[in-house]
C-alpha cells in the first residue's frame, strides 16, 4: 500500500491564534475521547484526562490498550472518532518508541531537522542545535552518524531534536523501552533535569511502573482495550529526584498500589 | 525433581588463542584463490582448444594469435578504443533517457496508489517482452541511426529504476514520515528530505543492475545494425564476416572490460555515497 504523504495535521493554524476556551487553563486535555479505527478496532472508550501546565503525567496500561493512540490523537497523526481534544499543536514535542533519527544525517543535522522544517535560519539552527546537544550530553558526537551511536545516545539525540523547538507540551511514547536498565535509569534522571529546566508539560507512556512513578507528578492507569482510565495516583515526591528514591519504602508502596490497579485493569 | 537426569560433567580445557595471521598471509589468502582459479580456466581453455580438430581451432585463438592479429596492431587498438567510446556513449545516453523517466514514474506510482495499480502490470509486461525480439521492429520504424540504439538501451535498463525506487520509497520508516507530518510540511518536502534519501540505496542497487544491462544493450543493439558508425557490437559482427576471430575475441574482451568497469564504478560510487550510514555501504560501524 502506498504511503499517503499529504495530510497536514488538522486545526493547526487556529489553535495558535485563538486561545482555546474549552481548555480551562489546561495545557492539554482529552474530554471523553473515543477512537474506533476503520477496521473496527475499538481502541479508546471515553478517555478524559487533563494536564495542567507544568504537570508530568505518566500513563501505564496493558499492551494494546491505546496508550500510544492517545498521543497520536493529541498530535493529529490520527483523528479521534468521538469527544474533544484541546491542544496547541504548534508547540508539541513528540518522541517515538524508536529514536527515528534520519540515518543519512549526522547528529547535528538530525537535531537541526525540525528547526529546518519550521524555517529557522541556518545560524539560529546551528546555535540552538549545539545548545541542545550539549544539554543532552552528546558534545563531541555532533558529526557522528546514528549507526555509530549506542541506543541511549540515539535517544538523547532524539530528545535534543524535540527540545530544540522548546515545546510547551512534550509527549513521550515509551521512549526508553528498548534500552537496558542502567541506561534507562540514567536517561530518567536526565529527563527530570530537562523537565525542571525547560518547564514543559509532560505526557509519558511507559510499561514500567517504577519509571512512571520516578518521573511523574501523576500516574494514570488504563484498562485493557478498549482503553479507559481506571485509576489515578498522585506522586507526592518533590523534584529533583535522586536515584535513592527508587529504594524508599513510600516509593515501593506506591509502585505496589499501581501494580495492583494495573493487574485489576487487565483481569477485569 | 527426582526425575532429572544425572549431570555427568566432562573436562573442557582452554585453547590458547591462535595468532593473528600476518599481513602477507592475509593478502595471499585473498589473492591466491582467484589467481589459481584463473589458471585453472586457462588450462581448461587450452585443453578445449587442443581437443578441437585443427581446422576448427580458429574458434579459440591462442595468446600469440590474439597479440599478432589483434591487440598488437595499432589500428585494432584504435578501433577498440573508438568503438568502445561509441558503445559507452549509446549506453550512457540510453540511461540518460531511462533514469529520469523511470524515477518520475517511480515517484508518481508512490504518490498515487492508483497509478501504481495502473502502471505496475505493464512494467512487468514490458520486462517480460524479449527486447531482442522487438529490435527488428524498432529498426523498421526508426532506421539505423543513433536514436534507435538509445531506445533499445532505454528499454533494457528501464524496468529496474521505477521498481527499485518505488520499493525504496515504500520502505521509508513510518516514524520518520510521522515526524515530518507533525511539522505540517507538504509531501514534496517529505519526498525530498525523507523519501528520496531513504530510497537512495535501493535505487542505487537498481541503477547498478541497469548500468550493466546498458552496456549489454548497447552491444546487442548493434548486432542488428551493420550500417553507420557503430560500436563494439558491430565490430563483433564485422570480425565474424571477415573471418578475423582474433579481433572478435578482442572485441569480446573489451566488452567485458567495459561492463566490469561500469560495475566497479557504481560499486565505488555506492560505497562513497552510503558507506557512512547504510548497511549496504560495506564498512560497518
Amino acid at each position: 500500500m502506498a504511503i499517503q504523504l499529504v495530510r497536514q495535521p488538522p486545526d493547526q493554524a487556529p489553535a495558535a491564534t485563538t486561545p482555546d476556551a474549552g481548555a480551562l487553563g489546561n495545557a492539554l486535555s482529552f474530554e471523553d475521547v473515543y477512537m474506533q479505527f476503520p477496521d473496527g478496532t475499538h481502541t479508546l472508550d471515553g478517555v478524559s484526562l487533563a494536564l495542567k501546565p507544568g504537570e508530568f503525567v505518566a500513563v501505564v496500561g496493558p499492551s494494546g490498550c491505546g496508550k500510544s493512540t492517545l498521543l497520536k490523537i493529541a498530535s493529529g497523526l490520527v483523528t479521534h472518532t468521538g469527544g474533544t481534544v484541546h491542544v496547541d499543536r504548534n508547540n508539541l514535542g513528540y518522541t517515538f518508541q524508536d529514536a527515528t533519527l534520519l540515518p543519512w544525517r549526522k547528529v547535528r543535522e538530525n537535531v537541526e531537522l525540525l528547526m529546518e522544517l519550521r524555517g529557522f535560519s541556518p545560524a539560529e539552527r546551528a546555535r540552538i542545535a549545539q545548545e541542545q546537544i550539549d544539554l543532552v550530553g552528546l558534545t563531541g558526537f555532533e558529526n557522528h552518524y546514528p549507526k555509530r551511536l549506542s541506543g541511549g545516545m540515539r535517544m538523547r539525540a532524539s530528545l535534543a531534536r524535540s527540545l530544540a523547538l522548546n515545546p510547551s507540551v512534550f509527549m513521550f511514547d515509551e521512549p526508553f523501552g528498548a534500552l537496558d536498565e542502567i541506561t534507562r535509569e540514567r536517561l530518567n534522571d536526565e529527563l527530570i533535569s530537562l523537565y525542571m529546566r525547560q518547564g514543559f508539560t509532560g505526557l509519558f507512556i511507559t510499561h514500567s511502573i517504577p519509571e512512571a512513578v520516578y518521573l511523574s507528578t501523576k500516574v494514570v492507569v488504563m484498562s485493557k482495550r478498549p482503553g479507559r482510565i481506571v485509576a489515578t495516583f498522585d506522586v507526592p515526591f518533590s523534584y529533583p529526584r535522586s536515584p535513592e528514591l527508587r529504594y524508599a519504602p513510600q516509593f515501593s508502596e506506591l509502585c505496589g498500589d499501581i501494580s495492583v490497579a494495573l493487574r485489576d485493569a487487565i483481569e477485569k | 525433581m527426582a526425575n532429572a537426569p544425572v549431570a555427568i560433567p566432562q573436562v573442557y580445557t582452554a585453547v590458547p588463542r591462535a595468532e593473528q595471521p600476518s599481513v602477507a598471509s592475509r593478502i595471499l589468502q585473498s589473492v591466491l584463490p582467484p589467481v589459481l582459479m584463473g589458471l585453472v580456466l586457462v588450462v581448461v581453455y587450452i585443453w578445449a582448444r587442443n581437443s578441437l580438430e585443427p581446422h576448427r581451432q580458429f574458434l579459440m585463438p591462442d595468446a600469440a594469435g590474439l597479440w599478432t592479429q589483434a591487440f598488437g596492431l595499432a589500428e585494432v587498438r584504435w578501433e577498440l578504443l573508438d568503438r568502445g567510446l561509441t558503445t559507452i556513449t549509446i549506453a550512457v545516453v540510453g540511461m540518460g533517457v531511462s533514469i529520469p523517466i523511470g524515477m518520475i514514474l517511480g515517484i508518481v506510482m508512490f504518490r498515487f496508489h492508483v497509478m501504481e495499480k495502473a502502471f505496475f502490470p505493464y512494467l512487468v509486461a514490458l520486462q517480460s517482452i524479449p527486447i531482442l525480439a522487438i529490435i527488428p521492429l524498432i529498426q523498421s520504424a526508426l532506421g539505423f541511426g543513433f536514436m534507435p540504439k538509445v531506445l533499445i538501451v532505454a528499454l533494457f535498463t528501464f524496468f529496474a529504476i521505477p521498481t527499485t525506487l518505488l520499493l525504496g520509497l515504500k520502505s521509508t520508516d513510518r516514524g520518520i514520515i510521522d515526524l515530518f507530518k507533525l511539522q505540517g510540511v507538504n509531501w514534496l518536502v517529505i519526498l525530498r528530505k525523507a523519501g528520496l534519501p531513504s530510497a537512495a540505496p535501493a535505487l542505487f542497487a537498481g541503477l547498478r543492475i541497469s548500468a550493466g544491462l546498458a552496456v549489454i544493450g548497447a552491444i546487442v543493439s548493434e548486432l542488428f545494425f551493420l550500417a553507420g558508425r557503430g560500436g563494439l557490437g558491430q565490430m563483433l559482427i564485422n570480425a565474424k564476416m571477415d573471418f578475423k576471430y582474433e579481433q572478435m575475441y578482442a572485441a569480446l574482451i573489451a566488452s567485458s572490460a567495459l561492463s566490469i568497469a561500469v560495475y566497479l564504478f557504481f560499486s565505488w560510487l555506492g560505497n562513497r555515497l552510503f558507506a557512512d550510514w547504510h548497511e549496504s555501504g560495506g564498512k560497518s560501524a
